[in-house]
């Protein structure tokens, strides 16, 4: 049989295409490289970890590039959709795909965290027969395990808001109202409380978890800290208003001070002066 | 290279003259028109989809709403104009009469590419005209309503939105630059179309065989991941909108990386679709 060139051009045409792309891609890596990093430092939602639980679904929708926001959007109303049905698979795939989409809002990431942790426990619960009907163990069991959930949820959030104070919060709430650990939702509280933007209500409840857990003097010194902190008049040229005024609630703090001195027996010497 | 075009120099006139009847061409067509209105509809109505905003700010939502529109409607007009105008030469025999005058593959192909690239730009620069005119009366607006929220100035960067306009294009430009490079060896305009939405596919998602070649233990496999992410261009370097609207801007180097990236792949695909071509019977 005859050996024809010919044949083989289309092939040499193509792997002299592959071989000249190659060799661009390796010298455009100079310009690419920093601006890819720039780019990525800009958008958590690009990172790997993040789309490959959505990849599945997300995949024709990622694509869509520019449309990430509305995207997650419209699934975040899918989200309730099926949250309204009370499709708990369903439900957790959405949660996680909306933020696999868009990890940027807060809003997506403390929502999904209270379906997960609060309606959730509750849906498998009716399922199983309802409150009555499955036993306190078991609905504690369900609760740890939604919980848990819940928190590991949260702390893929840290990796795109590190800073947020609220994501504290919700972590301190899951502790508190469904594993019922005083503990550890008292230091979450207490990291929330010493962010920037931590609202005020997050260092009262610290201190009066670490007043419930026995640890009053500690309690004192925290709530005599923040008292000092606090402000009490409105001061337009600092940035002070009457709404926060009103929310750091200092008479308040001042009371619990107050009670935790008679509770520690304080002189009066040692105790705070209004 | 026929042998007639051998006889005369290359020629930036000639060249012109097949970008501007690409364009011309373009402009007539329904696909055009039909894609551009599509756009700017969408983005006119970014305002009314305010509803379904439940994450991120105001003005984010609409410049992301816009940019979304422009990337789609951009990509589809893109890879379809550039498919059909070229095969539109083939099939109407007019590349046969072209090509058996004096004039170069190279500039019929670069032509081609400028003409399509000129038909980018007008869309590009109309949907980015309009995003700014919104966001601008949106903001204008907002600050009347609540000027607290603004005391440190206006949110938008404006000249970053036109900043985002011109990378689009170019982004759009390497797109047909890798439209016309299918074209030149592919026989029909429905491959040529399929497979430019492949690529478009591909050069979004390279990044993550790249960060799973990185993953992977077995030495082969690694290597040819490694080495796709080296043949296909990545367009996630262009998106670069992801701070306008929530008042930051975009790095000037960084613009200018991509830039220079986007127009080396420009003249590296409209190259390798020239020397495609010059081994193709017509």
């Amino acid at each position: 049989m005859k050996f024809n060139l010919a044949r083989l051009r289309p092939l040499l045409t193509g792997s002299l295409v592959v071989a000249v792309l190659a060799v661009t891609g390796l010298a455009v890596r100079p310009l690419e490289t920093p601006a890819w990093q720039w780019v990525r430092a800009q958008q958590p939602a690009l990172k790997l970890e993040s789309l490959q639980g959505a990849l599945g679904q997300g995949l024709t929708v990622g694509l869509l590039g520019g449309f990430r926001a509305i995207t997650a959007d419209f699934f975040w109303i899918q989200t309730n959709s099926v949250w309204e049905d009370r499709d708990l698979p369903a439900t957790q795939t959405f949660i996680k795909l909306v933020t696999a989409i868009d990890p940027r809002p807060l809003y997506f990431w403390l929502n999904g965290s209270r379906m997960i942790a609060y309606d959730m426990p509750n849906w498998r619960i009716v399922d199983a027969g309802g409150y009555n009907v499955v036993p306190p163990a078991t609905q504690r069991r369900i609760d740890e395990e939604q919980a848990t959930v819940a928190l590991r949820y949260l702390q893929e959030a840290f990796n795109y808001h590190p800073d947020a104070a609220l994501l504290h919060v919700e972590v301190a709430n899951v502790y508190l109202n469904r594993l019922k650990d005083k503990a550890r939702a008292a230091e979450a509280y207490r990291r929330a409380a010493l962010r920037p933007d931590g609202p005020f209500y997050a260092g009262r409840i610290y201190g009066e978890l670490l007043r419930k857990l026995g640890r009053k003097a500690e309690a004192l010194a925290w709530l005599k800290e923040t008292y000092a902190n606090l402000p009490k008049t409105v001061d337009r040229a600092r940035g002070v208003s009457a709404f926060t005024v009103e929310s750091a609630m200092a008479p308040l703090v001042l009371e619990r001070i107050h009670e935790l001195e008679e509770e520690l027996n304080l002189a009066d010497d040692q105790r705070v002066k209004p | 290279m026929s042998s007639l075009a051998r006889s005369v120099p290359f020629s930036f006139g000639r060249l012109g003259i097949v970008a501007g009847n690409t364009f011309l061409e373009a402009v007539r067509q329904k696909l055009f028109n039909f894609l551009l209105l599509l756009a700017v509809a969408l983005v006119a109505s970014a305002q009314l989809f305010r509803e379904f905003n439940f994450g991120s700010s105001e003005l984010k939502f609409i410049a992301d709403f816009g940019f979304g529109s422009m990337v789609f409607f951009g990509s589809t007009l893109t890879i379809a104009a550039t498919a059909q105008l070229f095969f539109s030469e083939i099939e109407n025999r007019t590349a046969l009469t072209l090509l058996a005058k004096p004039i170069w593959r190279t500039e019929f192909i670069f032509g081609k590419l400028l003409g399509v690239l000129a038909v980018v730009g007008v869309f590009c620069a109309l949907t980015t005209g309009l995003l700014l005119v919104l966001l601008y009366n949106r903001e204008t607006a907002l600050m009347a309503a609540n000027p607290e929220a603004f005391e440190a100035g206006r949110l938008i960067h404006y000249g970053d939105l036109v900043l985002m306009g011109v990378l689009q294009w170019l982004k759009f430009g390497v797109l047909a630059a890798i439209t016309l490079l299918v074209a030149s060896f592919s026989n029909t305009n429905l491959y040529t179309v399929v497979m430019g939405f492949f690529m478009l596919v591909i050069c979004h998602l390279q990044y993550l065989a790249r960060d799973a070649y990185s993953q992977v233990s077995a030495l082969p496999l690694r290597l040819l991941v490694q080495g796709l992410s080296y043949v296909f261009p990545n367009f996630q370097v262009f998106n670069l909108a992801d701070q306008i609207g929530i008042g930051q801007g975009i790095d000037p180097t960084v613009f200018l990386r991509v830039g220079a990236y986007a127009l080396t792949y420009i003249a590296v695909f409209g190259g390798l679709a020239v020397y495609s071509f010059s081994q193709r019977e017509i």
